[in-house]
Formats: C-alpha cells, sequence, structure tokens
C-alpha cells in the first residue's frame, strides 16, 4: 500500500524531471513566453483581482497582481464620519470575517478613548471572533480544495459548518456577512436565549464533522500532489515579507497575536498555535484544520465560564477622543489585522489605516509562484486565502 | 504580552551606525528620510532591537508635513516599535525604499505612493496600486478634494480641473459625475488607461 510520504516523493521527484525537462527545452527553441491574464473575473481568483503570469510552456516564468477593481476608498470616506460611524466599513473591509474587523478596530478605538471592556462583552467578542474563525477557515480550506481540484465537494460539507456559525450570526445581530456587532466598548446585544444551546449543539457536531473532513482529504493522494511542495517559502523570507496568519505559521514559526499579544482576555483561555514544518500549500492546509479545533476548544472555555453583567460600556455615541493615536491588531483568520488611528480630538478619525494582512500576505506570491507550473500558481493563490475587499480596501 | 520597545534605546542603536539620523520627541523615534532604510536596517539586524518584522508601513497628512510610521516587531522579544519620519516638501516628498531592508515593504510603499504621492526611491516597481496611472491626484492627501457632506473643507476640485466641472459646495445637491443631467461628465473617470491593456 502507498503511503501518503511515497507519494509525495514520487510526485516531488516528476516535478523535479518534469521542471528539468522543459528548463531543458527553454535553452535552444527559441520559444517565445505567453503572458495570461488570470482575471478579473475568473473563478480561480476568489473576486475581483488579476494575476499576470507570463509562461514558458506550462512553467511560470513572472508573475504580476493587479488589483484595485474593489477600491471602495475606505480609509478616506472614514475620515469624515464618527468613530461609531465606521464599525460598518470594518465589516465590508474583509467581508468573510467581518468580526474580526469589528474587534480590531474597536480595539483600536477604545485605545484612543481609554475605554475599560466589560468582562461579559470581551467573552461575547472571543465566542464570536473563534467563530468567525472557524467559518473563514471552512470558507478558505474549502476553496482551496476546490483549486485543487475537488470541484465543490468538500466546499459544501464545509460551507454547511460555516451556515451554521451565519445562523448563530443572525440571531444575534440580525446579520450574517456584514454583522456590525462589536461597538466601541462591547458589543451591540446580548446574547440571545437560543443562542447557547445551538452553540452547544455545533460544538458537539464538530468534531465528528472534522474528522470526516480528515478521512477525506489528509490522506487524498490527489490532494498530496497537488499542494505538497507547491508554493514554499522559507519562515525567513515569511518574517522578512511581512507574512502573518496560517501562511507565516505553515513556515513553523509560532507567531500568534493570541498568545503574543493577548488582547479581550485570550489570556485567561488555554489553546494551542499549530505550525507547519515546510511552508508549503499543503501545510496551510492542515494549520487552518488544526486552527478550527483550537478555536472549538476555546468556544468550549468560553461557554463555561461565560460572565455575567453589562455586555456595553457607557461611551458616549459621538467620541471625541484625545489627540493620539493607536494601533491595534488582532489575529484575524487570515493574519495581523491591524487599525493605525490617529485623533485630532475631533468627532471623526484624522487617519484611519487597515494593515490587510490578504495584501501583505500576497508580497510574496511572485517569489512562491515563479518555476511552478500555472496550476501550481492557481493552488498557491488559494492557500494565501484572499479576500479582495481587504486588499482594495 | 507585546510591550512598546524604548525609543531612546533605538535611538542609541541607530545613531551608533548612521550619526544624527534619529531623534526622540515625546517619546517616538523620528528618522532623519534620507537616512530612514540604513537606520531600520541597524534596528533590524541588532541583537538587542531584533526588529525583524515589518508590521505596518503607511503615512498621514498633518498638513504641513507628510508622517511615514513604521510599526516594528521583534518575535522573538515581543516587543514593537513606531517610528516616524516627516517629509517637509509637499510638492515633491520622497524617502528611500525600504524593500531592501524588508521584501514585506514592496506593496505597502507602493499604497503609500498611490494614494499619498510620496515617492519612494530605489523602490523597484513604484507605480499605482489601486488607482490607475494618471488618476490627478493622491486622495489621501488632506487637500484632495471637497466631497459632499465633507466636515473638512479641501480643494473644490480635482487638481487640474478648472472649477466649473468641480464637485459642489456642501448644501447643494450633489451632482455626481455620471449623473444624467451632467452634459461633460469630468475626464477623469471616462478612461482607464491600463483597464484592461488595451494600449
Amino acid at each position: 500500500m502507498t503511503t501518503a510520504d511515497d507519494t509525495r516523493s514520487m510526485m516531488d521527484d516528476s516535478r523535479l524531471a518534469m521542471q528539468g525537462t522543459i528548463e531543458a527545452l527553454d535553452s535552444g527553441d527559441g520559444s517565445e513566453p505567453v503572458v495570461v491574464n488570470l482575471g478579473p473575473q475568473h473563478p480561480s481568483t476568489h473576486g475581483v483581482f488579476r494575476l499576470k503570469v507570463t509562461l514558458d510552456g506550462e512553467i511560470v516564468r513572472d508573475a504580476e497582481m493587479r488589483i484595485g477593481y474593489l477600491h471602495r476608498s475606505m480609509e478616506k470616506l472614514a475620515e469624515e464620519r464618527t468613530y461609531t460611524q465606521n464599525i460598518p466599513f470594518t465589516d465590508r473591509i474583509d467581508y468573510l470575517a467581518a468580526m474580526s474587523n469589528n474587534l480590531a478596530y474597536c480595539l483600536a478605538a477604545e485605545e484612543l478613548l481609554g475605554v475599560e471592556v466589560p468582562p461579559r462583552a470581551n467573552a461575547i467578542r472571543v465566542m464570536f471572533a473563534e467563530l468567525q474563525r472557524v467559518a473563514s477557515h471552512a470558507m478558505a480550506n474549502g476553496t482551496f480544495i476546490n483549486d485543487c481540484g475537488a470541484w465543490h465537494t468538500p466546499l459544501f460539507h464545509m460551507f454547511r459548518d460555516r451556515e451554521r456559525v451565519l445562523d448563530m450570526f443572525e440571531m444575534t445581530c440580525g446579520a450574517r456577512l456584514t454583522t456590525n456587532y462589536m461597538r466601541i466598548g462591547g458589543v451591540a446585544f446580548d446574547l440571545p436565549d437560543e443562542l447557547l444551546p445551538t452553540l452547544e449543539q455545533f460544538l458537539a457536531d464538530m468534531p465528528e464533522n472534522i474528522a470526516n473532513y480528515e478521512a477525506l482529504l489528509m490522506e487524498n493522494e490527489i490532494l498530496h500532489a497537488r499542494a505538497r511542495g507547491v508554493g514554499v517559502i522559507s519562515p525567513e523570507m515569511a518574517i522578512n515579507s511581512s507574512l502573518s496568519g496560517p501562511v507565516l505559521r505553515a513556515t513553523g514559526v509560532p507567531w500568534d497575536l493570541r498568545k503574543a499579544n493577548p488582547y479581550s482576555g485570550y489570556e485567561d483561555y488555554e489553546f494551542d498555535v499549530p505550525v507547519g514544518e515546510q511552508g508549503d500549500c499543503f501545510d496551510r492546509f492542515l494549520v487552518r484544520m488544526a486552527e478550527v479545533k483550537q478555536s472549538l476548544r476555546i468556544l468550549r472555555q468560553v461557554i463555561d465560564n461565560l460572565p455575567d453583567g453589562p455586555w456595553l460600556a457607557d461611551v458616549p455615541l459621538h467620541a471625541r477622543p484625545e489627540p493620539g493615536e493607536s494601533y491595534a491588531r488582532v489575529e484575524s483568520p487570515r493574519g495581523e489585522l491591524g487599525f493605525y488611528l490617529v485623533s485630532d480630538g475631533g468627532p471623526a478619525p484624522y487617519r484611519f489605516h487597515c494593515r490587510p494582512p490578504s495584501l501583505i500576505n500576497l508580497s510574496a506570491l511572485k517569489e512562491m509562484s515563479i518555476g511552478g507550473t500555472l496550476a501550481d500558481a492557481i493552488v498557491t493563490l488559494g492557500s494565501i486565502d484572499i479576500v479582495v475587499g481587504e486588499i482594495d480596501r | 504580552m507585546t510591550t512598546q520597545y524604548d525609543a531612546t534605546a533605538a535611538m542609541e542603536i541607530v545613531n551608533a551606525s548612521a550619526p544624527g539620523a534619529a531623534c526622540v520627541e515625546d517619546g517616538v523615534l523620528y528618522l532623519e528620510p534620507a537616512l530612514v532604510a540604513e537606520a531600520i536596517e541597524s534596528l533590524r539586524d541588532s541583537e538587542e532591537s531584533d526588529l525583524i518584522f515589518l508590521c505596518s508601513l503607511t503615512a498621514v497628512d498633518q498638513e504641513r508635513h507628510f508622517e511615514v510610521v513604521y510599526h516594528l516587531q521583534s518575535l522573538d522579544l515581543n516587543h514593537i516599535l513606531a517610528i516616524k519620519a516627516r517629509l517637509t516638501d509637499r510638492e515633491d516628498p520622497t524617502l528611500p525604499s525600504l524593500t531592501g531592508v524588508f521584501h514585506g515593504a514592496h506593496l505597502q510603499e507602493r499604497e503609500v505612493y498611490d494614494l499619498f504621492g510620496i515617492t519612494f526611491e530605489g523602490h523597484p516597481d513604484l507605480r499605482r496600486m489601486f488607482l490607475w496611472e494618471g488618476f490627478p491626484g493622491y486622495p489621501l492627501r488632506k487637500d484632495f478634494l471637497q466631497m459632499p457632506g465633507q466636515i473638512r473643507a479641501g480643494l473644490p476640485g480635482f487638481p487640474h480641473e478648472s472649477t466649473e466641472n468641480a464637485w459642489p459646495v456642501p448644501g447643494s445637491v450633489p451632482q455626481r459625475p455620471q449623473h444624467p443631467n451632467d452634459p461633460q461628465p469630468p475626464s477623469v473617470l471616462a478612461v482607464a488607461e491600463d483597464g484592461e491593456e488595451s494600449s
């Protein structure tokens, strides 16, 4: 019986052999490179994103991204709205992780205003940030496997879990995608009565679902062949390129802001930081799968230790912070999501900057893609897990 | 917990390798713009500061000058440092590029160039990123454009335009560029030069 390791080494050998052949052909036949535009409307790009690749046969020689199709000028718009009015913008920056974006922005605004968040609000924030991570990783892994060629079946299985998370968002704040749930000083509403039983049921069902995905995917030869050794990046290069989140952790760097700089009471919860070994696409997939399990672990602890009390601090709706600045960041499903706010004492931020992990994780896309095949470049792009709303803002 | 790295200690590290490149004002490290790349490289390579991770690179228009803000992080020592550089020349703000020190600065410097018009010397591929080449002005500058309903005053129109095509003053009915009543929409939105690479 062939094990996954055998398959992997076989595929590595054949890939090297193939590249060698093409490079040998390259030297003398006078062929010209072909430029192919992937996107802006292309199923592999997960949004309005254009990747311009220069191909030599099937090998990528250059990759250049063209972005801006979804630019909505949020940083400019936010300078004209009050701190509270800006919260809905953050939903739309990363529409697959609206809760994490709400949280990061509120943390930055709270740092400017010096607001103390009540314990129950912190617990609810952690609960929804982790639910959002489960939902976002379901989407990330599903679409990644889709890009690897498993046409929609794993994606729809994972969407089933994501759907249940979105149902919980809906019963709490009325919205599924653009939640606008967090507020400066806490959250907008307390938990509804039906949420905790639903969440208990979700936590009871998820381990079996994850075991199913693992049985389906972990030893899958095709997935190994498509993702092992593809889009490799070294830890040094990853750090130098400012990569963060699962892309950085897949290279073996255990950098997680929930551990390194705990916010909203993450220091009270026990969880591990899963890391990869080789920094390839398959490790990114594994890290996300493992993170979902850790998120479920955190959710269990949040439910067991949910404090009573107020869920929103007393903050004026049109707060005017003292002149100053703040840079607050959270570990969003895609990496380090930071908000840099500058106040001049007025009702609106003087400067509103979002540090977008989706954009900055693309810093090394060219280096990851060059030398591989075009199909590998698409898998690499899928494994980085971009959200175009966050890239363009 | 991530701590703030002491700005005075960072100043000493910088000034040891590039004398006079750094000073501390109100607890914030300010760098001499021309020496930004060397100064940050010394902070990256020093074992005491170990600032090997560029978290964020952005700019702020402080009206009299531009402020470029760097947030650098040490992963092992777990401290963060905010570094600023002041650019007083509003006509042609220029700064050395950090791409030789941090690969991750590529896209962030392009974004700052696109939205603030700050030139990073030595950047290998400094082009507009979100907007197209030829877009008039730099939107995140405070004097960019007066938008309907704006709190702060800005210019009444795009810099190259006559005031006839300008956006209306706050209070009147906003007439958008694609409004059917508008006989001649502003040329700025007519053609995206590099939109689909047709040229």
